[in-house]
């Protein structure tokens, strides 16, 4: 064929060219593509298919002293649906089964229709047993249906624990911006108590799944097998001082009552049982907390939210008459031999009435004994204001004790200085008579009071009242402890003893709380009343057992009761018969103890 | 007629190998790209048993009488009218366009067997012994034969396939021996008619670029006069069939012209295309783990976007592979074309190699994202029995000619 030329060029050139032209500007952009860009183009594609699904970690469980489990992790239930697979006309046998209103599982279908639909939705979370079973019986006629075990804490022990423990909840905006490299929102979080407190030993460490999702999001088969994915690491146990038996027995003893109980290891500060009451069901928060339950909650006239063993401030009544007498004691004002004169009360301005008739003449022993309001009064003014509110200090009050478990108030203890600004210079010094027995602007926590009978218990010395014993490594099964401050008051051992001995007296003397003695111990303890003057009078009890070698010491409150001797001290009796009695072929089935070596020296716990 | 009993002599490997390799490649590239894909887990099969029919087809092509394909070109050619008309009164859609011939069971696009018979009849006609490329007359009846079934195709609608007719129209026209006036003449008008769908602004500025081409090419008055009414006619009338679109067709044509228009369709497709294959690299990421291709990023990536499996899976030295073989088979048709005796014959060769060609680039261009997205397949590698036997019966002509070429000396 003869094909005319364009010009002098051939029409097969052209095309030749055009041809070549076209292929050299093809290889050109794949060149450019996957071999220059090639790591912008990669990166791209592995966003695309490739998704992160964080593992979350089993929360640490706590033991108690013994190695009893009293916070563990149980498994929930939870109803999940891939829209994509299900068919709604099973909305309504889904909301029967799981006791739901009609029309629950459409709603939340519709709420979270912007997600994709390939991937599963929650729509119930904490579903009973009974419908897992009848869902794992009907599987085959449910597309789409699937329920996932998401763990929740139980608390096998039958321990309340509600202000000690801490429950989990969902983190909060607030919580999530500032700490947003561990949390997602969704996740539980530790939320007071303990739970708060030791967040960063119990929670873990999260791990990461990958998956690969097509161009749907549905999730399509493991990463590479799982060979890059990240292993959550299980939050440490923690092993608490707590006793479960003297925790169980308080919580017993203040059922339906208003009140707190702390118990402390005397040599040691640490806590043996902790309650305030009334207290709240903690199950309520592992599942679904029902509104219902938050809004009594919170509600309630009781405030069963409100910590009473760290938190509420009282006048302590007579339990405050060995704070003169350690004061006079250590200062010399006083000894063993000096007596003064009861006449059944006391003028300064005005008479001060002494309860229980006319004692007589007595020394420090015997005026604890039968708490006697007239050597009090007398004892404050020979000490002196100030002297007297250094030395309750020195005792742990009016600063907070430093517990672990997050929430604390320090109380107040009036000096000169306060009452100048409120009466000038010439404040009626008569205000200190009511000091001295514990009435009028004293106002001490249930755990000052606990920390103050450790440590008249311990000659002086004790450690911060802690809970958290310190964390399992689970590695080496160790018990890594914590370290807590002692606490050293500087005073005299001997005027210890004093006091104690006046303090045994009141239960196994003539005292004011005899009907607690035991055969097998010797308690020593001291009541106290403090006037309300809002309704009945609050009852205290603060002591310790056994009076030879103190083991466990006790501050006991029960508002609006009234006598210490009548309503507090009975439960002290309860707990030590608890832990003193328990039977010890008990302990020895406990797994822990073999297995924790003692005097370890762990890693400091922070906070 | 001197027998030559080599191999070579009778038979172009150059041809048939390279086309051979581009099926096992697009086997391989379907099998991947839908082994995860139980609904269309069947296509590898299907597509197998087309290559072995295609195969059939291009060694029966390759066998029969040369002179035959001069007389069977015009029934072949009316016969594809009929198809093309047939397909839209009873044809079945397929995303979006009515392009689908069912006859008991099995699926054909007339639109691919058209264009043998198009290539037939552009070529006949303008090798007939009284033809003139210089006449007006002889222009304007091969632009008919060539721009009837582009309207049938269009009405489908089918863009890609309708633009490949055009490229073979023209090219055609340009190794028959067009003059540059001529090409001129028959390209002004649909430059024209293209820019008026973009707005007045383009229409007017394309009018000016063709009054400034004609004031170099120095017509008579009459002439250069007449062309510029052409063109505006053209223009205007485009807009009245524009008009009389409906609002559906009038969008399908506007995404056409500018598909970042619809990022979400035609646009996610372009990008999860060039991801798939910028993040093959060098050596790919290795049959069957591409993740774009075998998570699905890329929808029915066995048909028009099978390139990204190649590019995805086997990288730039598979991509370039594909490229050479491609590049190989076009050249060696150009080198027969060219030393064709045969006027016809050479015709039916560059026929074939526009085919190929347009469809090549059209295709790895947008997926490699210098073309928009028209849905045209790959020859012999995209999924698709009717493309596939068509394109191998094409072939099958090539090595045909190639065959006897000696007797045509």
């Amino acid at each position: 064929m003869k094909i005319p030329n364009i010009g002098s060029i051939q029409r097969s050139t052209v095309i030749y060219f055009v041809i070549l032209a076209s292929f050299f500007m093809l290889v050109t952009r794949l060149f450019l593509m996957q071999i220059v860009q090639q790591e912008a183009y990669d990166e791209k594609s592995a966003d695309n298919s490739i998704k992160g699904i964080e593992q979350i970690p089993l929360r640490g469980v706590f033991l108690d002293r013994n190695g009893e489990v009293l916070v563990s992790n149980v498994p929930a239930y939870t109803l999940r649906v891939v829209p994509a697979d299900y068919d709604t006309s099973l909305n309504s046998i889904l909301e029967t089964v799981i006791d739901v209103d009609p029309g629950f599982i459409s709603k939340v279908l519709r709420n979270n229709r912007i997600y994709s639909k390939y991937i599963p939705l929650r729509i119930k979370r904490g579903i009973d047993f009974k419908a897992v079973a009848w869902l794992e019986e009907n599987s085959e006629y449910l597309p789409g249906v699937s329920y996932m075990v998401e763990m929740q804490r139980g608390y096998p022990a039958g321990i309340i624990g509600s202000h000690l423990f801490g429950y989990t909840k969902e983190v909060s905006p607030d919580q999530l911006k500032r700490e947003k490299d561990y949390y997602a929102p969704g996740d539980y979080v530790g939320h007071n108590g303990i739970e708060k407190q030791y967040e960063k030993f119990v929670r873990g460490i999260k791990g990461l799944n990958y998956i690969l999702v097509d161009s749907k999001r549905k999730e399509i088969a493991k990463y590479k097998d799982g060979l890059e994915d990240l292993t959550s690491t299980k939050g440490h146990d923690l092993l608490l001082s707590i006793d479960t038996d003297v925790q169980r027995v308080a919580e017993q003893e203040l059922k339906g009552k208003s009140g707190a109980v702390v118990a402390i290891e005397p040599k040691t500060g640490e806590i043996l049982a902790l309650v305030s009451a009334p207290d709240y069901d903690l199950n309520q928060f592992s599942y679904v907390t029902s509104r219902e339950f938050l809004q009594d909650l919170y509600t309630n006239p009781l405030r069963p939210s409100f910590n009473r063993a760290t938190m509420s401030v009282k006048p302590s009544g007579s339990t405050f008459k060995l704070i003169s007498a350690i004061a006079a004691l250590d200062l010399g004002v006083i000894t063993t031999s000096t007596t003064i004169y009861c006449g059944g009360g006391f003028t300064f301005g005005r008479f001060f009435k002494c309860h229980g008739g006319p004692h007589g003449s007595l020394n420090v022993i015997h005026a604890i004994e039968k708490s006697c309001n007239t050597f009090f009064y007398n004892l404050i003014y020979k000490i002196g204001l100030d002297r007297w509110a250094e030395y309750a200090k020195k005792l742990g009050f009016s600063t907070m004790t430093g517990v672990d478990i997050g929430e604390e108030v320090p109380g107040f203890i009036p000096n000169s200085k306060y009452y100048e600004k409120i009466y000038g210079p010439n404040w009626p010094r008569s205000i200190m008579a009511s000091l001295a027995i514990g009435q009028g602007e004293v106002s001490v926590t249930p755990i000052q009071l606990a920390q103050y009978v450790a440590l008249i218990a311990n000659n002086g010395n004790s450690f911060v009242p802690h809970v958290v014993k310190g964390y399992i490594d689970d590695r080496t099964n160790n018990l890594m402890s914590s370290k807590f401050k002692e606490v050293k008051t500087g005073i005299d051992p001997k005027v210890f003893g004093i006091v104690k001995e006046g303090m045994f007296l009141v239960v196994n003397g003539a005292g004011t709380a005899t009907r607690i003695r035991m055969k097998e111990i010797n308690i020593a303890g001291k009541t106290g009343t403090a006037q309300n003057p809002h309704g009945k009078d609050h009852a205290f009890f603060i002591g310790f057992a056994p009076y030879e070698d103190p083991k466990i010491a006790f501050a006991i409150v029960v508002e609006n009761a009234g006598f210490g001797s009548t309503w507090a001290a009975p439960i002290a009796q309860k707990m030590i018969q608890a832990y003193l009695l328990k039977d010890k072929t008990k302990k020895m089935e406990q797994r822990f103890i073999p297995e924790i070596k003692p005097n370890i020296i762990g890693a400091k716990l922070e906070n | 007629m001197r027998i030559d009993y080599k191999l070579q002599d009778k038979f172009d490997l150059w041809l048939i190998i390279p086309a051979a390799m581009l099926i096992c490649i697009g086997l391989a590239a379907i099998y991947s790209s839908t082994i995860n894909h139980p609904a269309v887990h069947s296509n590898f099969q299907r597509q197998l048993t087309w290559g072995i029919v295609s195969l059939i087809v291009f060694f029966i092509t390759y066998s029969l009488p040369t002179n035959s394909f001069r007389y069977i070109g015009i029934s072949t050619y009316i016969f594809s009218i009929l198809l093309l008309m047939a397909v839209l009164v009873i044809g079945r859609k397929v995303s979006g366009a009515k392009s689908w011939l069912y006859f008991s069971g099995i699926g054909f696009q007339p639109s691919e067997f058209a264009k043998i018979g198009t290539i037939f009849a552009v070529a006949a006609f303008l090798s007939r012994s009284n033809s003139n490329i210089d006449s007006i007359k002889d222009i304007a009846i091969a632009l008919i034969i060539g721009l009837l079934p582009v309207g049938l195709i269009l009405l489908e609608p089918d863009m890609g396939t309708a633009l490949t007719f055009l490229g073979l129209i023209l090219i055609l026209l340009f190794w028959k021996g067009i003059s540059l006036f001529g090409l001129f003449v028959v390209l002004s008008p649909g430059f024209v008619a293209l820019s008026s769908l973009f707005g007045i602004y383009y229409f007017i500025v394309a009018l000016v670029i063709v009054l400034i081409v004609l004031l170099f090419f120095r017509k008579d008055l009459l002439t250069s006069g007449s062309i510029l009414a052409l063109n505006l006619g053209a223009g205007f009338l485009t807009d009245i069939a524009f008009r009389a679109l409906s609002p559906h067709q009038q969008t399908r044509i506007q995404s056409f012209i500018d598909p970042g228009a619809d990022p979400l369709g035609a646009g996610y497709n372009a990008i999860q295309a060039k991801v798939a294959i910028g993040s093959g690299g060098l050596f790919g990421k290795g049959f069957l783990s591409g993740n774009q291709t075998q998570l699905q990023f890329i929808p029915e990536q066995w048909t028009d976007f099978i390139f990204c499996v190649i590019g995805e899976e086997f990288g730039f030295i598979g991509s370039v592979l594909v490229l050479g073989l491609f590049m190989t088979v076009i050249l060696r048709i150009l080198k027969i074309a060219t030393s064709a005796k045969d006027e016809f014959l050479s015709l039916v060769l560059i026929g074939i190699l526009v085919i190929y060609f347009v469809h090549l680039i059209i295709n790895i261009g947008m997926v490699v994202g210098i073309m928009p997205i028209i849905g045209i397949p790959l020859p012999f590698v995209s999924y698709g029995g009717s493309s596939l036997v068509v394109n191998m019966f094409l072939l099958g002509i090539a090595a045909n000619i190639y065959r006897t070429r000696k007797n045509y000396t």
